[in-house]
């Protein structure tokens, strides 16, 4: 097969995998505050444990890029916040959702989708060295894009969101890895000196969207230490599973 | 002095003990008469926080050499002991604000709180050491630095309640004995039992991400706006991980 099919064909379905992280949810029944604070707390702990392999990506490509472009995450998550505010007037609906509701899960997924970006050009500058390894890189890739799932649904289901609808954010926020991967293989020369700022983006967003809506979020609804335990367990398993990977 | 001429276990000594005698620092704005607003405390308390997750990243990268199972472990090993000591403590829902109203009995516990923080920030050093020494001084140029707000915020506390200021900063450097302490024993035992390098990094980890989760960041929330507590917390967390991936 053509390299570059294959190379989109393993991008797409590390995409698709992102979905398979609403499936726990399926087996909720009763969604309270407390649920959804807990939710949130494991939400922003995959976060920040996703960030940090961003950010040890990043840095082996350059460290100060990686800040700038860390520094550039966080306006970003400020400006969009800033924009969804501007319409108070008339209420932001989202899903089943509005104001403050819809606003966190157009935050997700905003940063979400923006961290693929960053993931699919990582994706295809490593293939770059060659398709031999893809099917290892891929199998991988989907398995990190699983937990990936779980934060995006962690947020949504507890708004009233469907499962299969959060399986298809969660994809949806994954779409565009295999849309970055193929360019990014095709011109690695071009495509790895962005690589740092990107990836201190993605991070940079991620991270600050942890602290200033789902972590106060969660600590207004739940109970402190029980937040604390779950996002620094999942942070840390976050963190071992893509070592382990 | 070239640090490379040190003894290792002198420079774990001096280095831990730098960073715990840091902490009079903290005393600074209230010795020039401005004692900090609550905003401030909060901005203090956002910035201690997001040292300690950064030293809990750089523990994560360069202290689990693969061991992703003792690494594991470890962590909730430490997550348990704050757990565990703030029950026995009875210091687990404590905040800044209430201490202000609460007797006597709150100012005790806020050293309390504090000296169970300089330990597993002791481990950290000791272990960072035992990675390399030029990581470990980082890591206590890192704590050095998240102690003086630390300190700023117990010895506004401990003033508020009727400690003179030179009391408060000599309280506020001898919480941070345990720091000192327990950077030499783990750094001597894990040359002792090398092997127990992951685990014993999985408690600092554990413990110190979960300290800031659940003491540090929801205090600085009630204090400050969420925007300037995020802010705040993250530039911390990026200057530490800059840091120490200079050093290491």
């Amino acid at each position: 097969m053509n390299d570059v099919l294959l190379v989109f064909l393993y991008a797409l379905a590390t995409a698709v995998a992102t979905g398979f992280g609403a499936i726990p949810f399926a087996f909720v029944r009763e969604i309270s505050a407390r649920f959804a604070a807990y939710s949130s707390a494991v939400a922003g702990g995959l976060m920040l444990g996703a960030s940090f392999g961003l950010v040890a990506e990043g840095t082996a490509y350059g460290r100060g890029e990686t800040l700038i472009g860390a520094l550039a995450g966080v306006a970003f998550i400020l400006g969009t916040k800033r924009l969804f505010g501007e319409h108070d007037g008339q209420e932001l609906v989202f899903e089943a959702a509005t104001g403050e509701g819809a606003k966190k899960m157009l935050l997700i997924i905003i940063v979400m989708t923006v961290h693929s970006f960053a993931e699919g050009v990582a994706v295809g500058v490593s293939f770059g060295g060659g398709v031999t390894l893809g099917a290892v890189i891929t199998i991988a890739i989907a398995i990190h894009n699983i937990p990936e799932g779980v934060a995006i649904s962690a947020v949504l289901r507890p708004q009233g969101v469907s499962v299969g609808r959060c399986a298809a954010w969660s994809v949806f926020s994954s779409l565009p890895q295999p849309l970055m991967a193929v360019p990014a293989f095709l011109f690695v020369e071009t495509f790895r000196p962005a690589l740092p700022y990107g990836l201190g983006f993605a991070a940079g967003a991620m991270v600050f969207m942890v602290l200033v809506e789902l972590l106060p979020e969660a600590y207004k609804h739940g109970d402190r230490a029980q937040v604390a335990t779950l996002a620094t367990a999942s942070a840390v398993a976050m963190v071992l599973f893509q070592q382990w990977l | 002095m070239r640090v490379t001429t040190l003894e290792p276990i002198a420079a774990v000594l001096l280095f831990s003990s730098l960073a715990a005698l840091t902490a009079v620092l903290g005393v600074g704005p209230q010795a020039v008469g401005r004692a900090p607003s609550r905003t401030q405390i909060g901005w203090a308390n956002a910035l201690a926080g997001g040292l300690m997750l950064g030293v809990a990243y750089t523990l994560l990268a360069e202290g689990l050499s693969g061991a992703l199972i003792a690494g594991g472990l470890g962590t909730l090993l430490g997550i348990g002991f704050v757990r565990v000591s703030h029950a026995a403590a009875g210091t687990g829902e404590l905040d800044v604000d209430e201490l202000e109203s609460s007797g006597p009995g709150g100012g005790y516990k806020a050293i309390l709180v504090d000296a169970l923080h300089a330990a597993d920030e002791g481990v950290a050093i000791g272990v960072a050491m035992v990675v390399s020494i030029p990581l470990g001084i980082a890591m206590a140029a890192t704590l050095a630095v998240h102690n003086i707000p630390e300190a700023m915020v117990l010895s506004t506390v401990l003033t508020r309640k009727g400690l003179s200021l030179p009391r408060a900063a000599a309280v506020s450097v001898a919480v941070n004995v345990n720091q000192v302490l327990l950077a030499a024993i783990s750094f001597g035992l894990l040359g002792l039992f090398p092997a127990a390098l992951p685990v014993v990094a999985g408690f600092a980890v554990g413990a110190l991400m979960y300290r800031s989760l659940v003491e540090l960041l929801p205090e600085s929330y009630h204090q400050a706006g969420e925007t300037s507590i995020a802010v705040v917390t993250l530039l911390a967390m990026g200057v530490v991980v800059l840091l120490a991936g200079v050093a290491s």
